[in-house]
């Protein structure tokens, strides 16, 4: 069972309607109960880091999440900004991150006018992946794979290894991440058409 | 009960409670099929000459006129070829034009779309509300009855008549045809679309909003007053040359890009529930048996292969439970409301107010006349 | 590489879609769910829904039609039309949406675009301006009720505010240029786009993937919207659901990019 995480943020019936039409076995996870028999573990997230980061600390889930990631190791996908608050901190707000996977949060910035002019701020739109290290996460992906993004910050790896695929707005940046269990995806899966529900399937599967 | 048989030369079977069989275990559809269709079908250069003829007659009759004959399109592979054949063959300048009953599929718009475009003809299409489609077809599903495809059937032809009669076009082509019809659905199975007396009392039962712009056409007045007094002809041209089915649609996917149909009738996503699972499921009618066994009568299809393929459900169970819920979004109920009408007891259209009388007997009077070849039975 | 975003916009009235000429005459064009599944299949970019009766009507924005549509709809997902408060925000993308739209409220309130963008991440917030000129003027004005109601605001100085009060999208839509399919108002949306650092979308005028073109050509990095080019086919308007394929869509791209 993949217990999608409902604490209020993010489009969390996406997820479901790509399952259900999948016929993978969902559920959201608003409750310790609901959360600890799960198999894999979704963690979306929309909006400002500090929100989120609060949301997720008063939904009453946090302990459980943090020992299912942790100590029993079971595979968590952040998306968005669910995948930010797996770094240790972020330049949009004050609060620390879950920590899993060692990084920063950190904001667009082009000094570049030219590249300025070329990145409007949120990066909105489709947008190619780069696969740096291969994963089966990125099984059955078309050969260009584009994605959906709608973000204004970035997730900057402390260890260049974390780093499964890189996105290109302005400069190179990560935008899937690993850590063992941890996984994290900056752009919308549960919106990418056929790619996104690839990716969301390999997830549940492999 | 009667026993399970099937037709050992076609694959009708028993499912069809009329069925009678001969001595050879030969069912009346291939009997007929000989009998009836056979001597009157002319794919060779008789066929050929015949169609000439009327193509002149339609060409002459349209002089002057901005087209010279209709034709629907459903974007599925007896339309898509008619049109090809129509405009690139017989040299026809057709007013094309589609019915929107809410449910076209993707493939349906690609194929008319690239059609159109390719073949550089003007589309005209007609959308039926959509809020009245919904209410008929719901009403369709609350009696009980099996043919609940008639609110889109009936919406077609009547919207086709509608339209010839407006653009006083006289010549109607339409892709019917015996190499992939000649074995028709029984008439259990789906009845008449046309049958005002039917569908009146079934909109008076169930219907819940008064259906103000939906298109209807009685049966008396589109082959009656359409055909003998304003004079509108219905020509089948697929009738006239050899139509192989596979083969006209491997030509359109290379000369069109024309997306090719897992099935018959499936450019409707309401059809394809419909026929695929409602149908078989709820009623035990499988209409693949009749396209089939047309398949097998017209050589384009082996008994073993039809055997075969049927043993598969039309519809995955995957598909199926997704269909379920979306055709009863769509239609604005629960999935549970929905389930109650598949769960509902099965009535035929004996079970409503129908003229069924009169249609016999005008199918009699047309096959005398021979307009109409095999009868539905 | 980023790519332009290619956006079918769906007026919906009367739980009916509808395709309207400088915001009058609306023409029928069938129902919105059947549409969403056609561009699902089509894979578009993303999907507006806008409906034009709510604020016209006065009346709540209708969650289970906008359920209905989220549920099926497998690309991002952009719902506009009667939305007034945080809270309707908040529900409405608790249902399944991507982004809101938002235009009367926010020329009537500004500071709604803040409110709005607090809590629901400012990537979520998009605001939409129908602007359309005076008779005899050069001066471009922002209307709303359908076009019906002139708030005498100027575009260019509202989608810098805009953006400031933390908007994550603007959409022009030239009221002159609707369902005309003649083309963007290519002037106005480069002046705006160079005002702001926000994504910009063009809608009204798109009559063919040229248009497009002209449009990515101009701008590079820009929402193409359009109504009537989705929906419509030749000279009679005939109504049939069209997407650019795949390959059209990179020869419209590649194209500009030259």
């Amino acid at each position: 069972m993949i217990a999608i995480i409902d604490y209020g943020l993010g489009n969390i019936k996406a997820f479901a309607n790509v399952y259900k039409r999948l016929n993978i076995p969902h559920t959201f996870a608003t409750t310790r109960e609901q959360l600890e028999g799960a198999s894999k573990i979704i963690l979306p997230g929309v909006g400002a880091f500090d929100h989120a980061m609060s949301m997720l600390n008063n939904s009453g889930l946090r302990d459980t999440l943090d020992s299912l990631v942790l100590e029993q190791k079971i595979p968590v996908l952040g998306i968005c900004v669910g995948m930010q608050m797996m770094a240790n901190s972020s330049e949009e707000g004050e609060m620390s991150g879950l920590g899993w996977i060692p990084g920063t949060v950190k904001k667009f910035s082009h000094s570049d006018p030219v590249v300025k002019e070329k990145c409007p701020l949120p990066h909105m739109g489709w947008n190619n992946i780069v696969i740096e290290k291969e994963d089966s996460l990125f099984n059955d992906l078309d050969e260009e794979q584009r994605f959906y993004f709608l973000h204004s910050y970035f997730f900057e790896c402390d260890e260049k290894e974390n780093c499964l695929a890189t996105a290109d707005y302005g400069f190179q940046y990560s935008c899937v991440v690993r850590r063992d269990n941890v996984y994290g995806i900056q752009c919308h899966p549960e919106k990418s058409h056929h790619n996104g529900v690839a990716f969301l399937k390999n997830f549940a599967t492999n | 009960m009667r026993a399970f048989q099937i037709c050992t030369r076609c694959v009708m079977d028993t499912t069809d409670s009329k069925i009678k069989f001969d001595e050879s275990g030969v069912c009346d559809h291939c009997r007929s099929y000989d009998k009836d269709t056979l001597p009157n079908w002319h794919t060779d250069e008789r066929g050929r000459k015949e169609l000439e003829k009327t193509i002149v007659k339609i060409k002459k009759d349209g002089e002057g006129r901005d087209f010279d004959c209709i034709i629907g399109m459903s974007g599925g592979a007896d339309s898509s070829y008619l049109l090809h054949v129509a405009v690139k063959e017989l040299g026809l300048r057709p007013l094309v034009f589609h019915v929107d009953g809410g449910w076209n599929s993707q493939i349906a718009v690609n194929n008319i779309s690239v059609m159109i475009e390719k073949l550089g003809l003007d589309l005209y299409t007609e959308v039926i509300n959509w809020e009245e489609m919904k209410d008929f077809q719901l009403s369709y599903f609350k009696a009980g009855l099996p043919n609940t495809d008639i609110p889109q059937d009936h919406a077609f032809v009547a919207t086709l008549y509608n339209f010839a009669a407006k653009y006083k076009i006289k010549y109607i082509l339409n892709g019917g045809n015996f190499s992939t019809e000649c074995v028709r659905n029984p008439m259990e199975w789906l009845y008449y679309g046309t049958d005002m007396a039917q569908i009146n009392d079934v909109i008076k039962k169930f219907g819940t909003i008064p259906l103000k712009t939906y298109p209807f056409s009685s049966i008396l007045r589109h082959k009656i007053y359409l055909r003998y007094i304003v004079g509108v002809e219905v020509v089948k041209p697929l009738n006239f040359f050899p139509y192989i089915k596979a083969e006209a649609m491997k030509f359109l996917e290379q000369e069109y890009n024309w997306q090719p149909y897992p099935q018959k009738h499936f450019e409707s996503r309401f059809t394809r529930f419909y026929e695929a699972y409602w149908l078989p499921q709820k009623f035990g009618y499988d209409t693949r048996k009749v396209q089939f066994s047309s398949l097998i009568l017209t050589g384009q299809m082996t008994r073993d292969e039809a055997i075969e393929k049927l043993i598969q459900p039309a519809m995955s169970e995957d598909d199926a439970r997704q269909e379920f819920e979306y055709v009863a979004t769509k239609l604005g109920i629960t999935t549970a409301e929905f389930k109650g009408y598949f769960d509902a007891p099965n009535k035929t259209y004996k079970d409503y107010k129908n003229n069924e009388t009169m249609f016999v007997w005008g199918a009699k009077i047309m096959k005398l006349l021979g307009i109409e070849r095999a009868i539905k039975r | 590489m980023l790519y332009p975003r290619i956006i079918p916009v769906l007026l919906v009235k009367d739980k009916g879609l509808v395709k309207t000429v400088k915001f009058k005459d609306p023409k029928y064009v069938g129902d919105p769910l059947n549409a969403v599944r056609i561009f699902n299949e089509k894979e578009a970019d993303e999907l507006s829904v806008i409906d034009i009766d709510a604020t016209a009507q006065g009346r709540e924005p209708d969650y289970q039609m906008i359920e209905n549509l989220a549920s099926e709809c497998r690309m991002p997902l952009c719902y506009g039309g009667g939305i007034k408060t945080v809270e309707q925000a908040k529900r409405i993308l608790s249902l399944g949406v991507e982004k809101i739209a938002l235009s009367s409220a926010v020329l009537e309130r500004p500071e709604l675009i803040s409110e709005i963008a607090e809590q629901v991440g400012r990537q979520s917030v998009v605001v939409v301006l129908d602007v359309a000129k005076k008779f005899f003027s050069t001066k471009y004005e922002c209307y709303t009720h359908n076009g019906k109601k002139n708030s005498k605001l100027c575009p260019l100085e509202f989608a810098q505010l805009a953006g400031r009060l933390g908007a994550g999208e603007l959409v022009i839509n030239s009221i002159d240029n609707d369902g005309c399919m003649k083309g963007y108002d290519l002037a106005l949306i480069r002046e705006i786009k160079s005002l702001v650092a926000i994504p910009v979308t063009a809608l009204g005028g798109a009559g063919s993937y040229e248009d497009i073109k002209s449009l990515i050509m101009q701008e590079s990095i820009i929402g193409a919207a359009a109504g009537s080019l989705f929906v419509f086919k030749g000279k009679y308007k005939a109504v049939l659901i069209s997407y650019p394929t795949k390959i059209e869509k990179s020869n419209i791209i590649a194209a500009a990019q030259q």
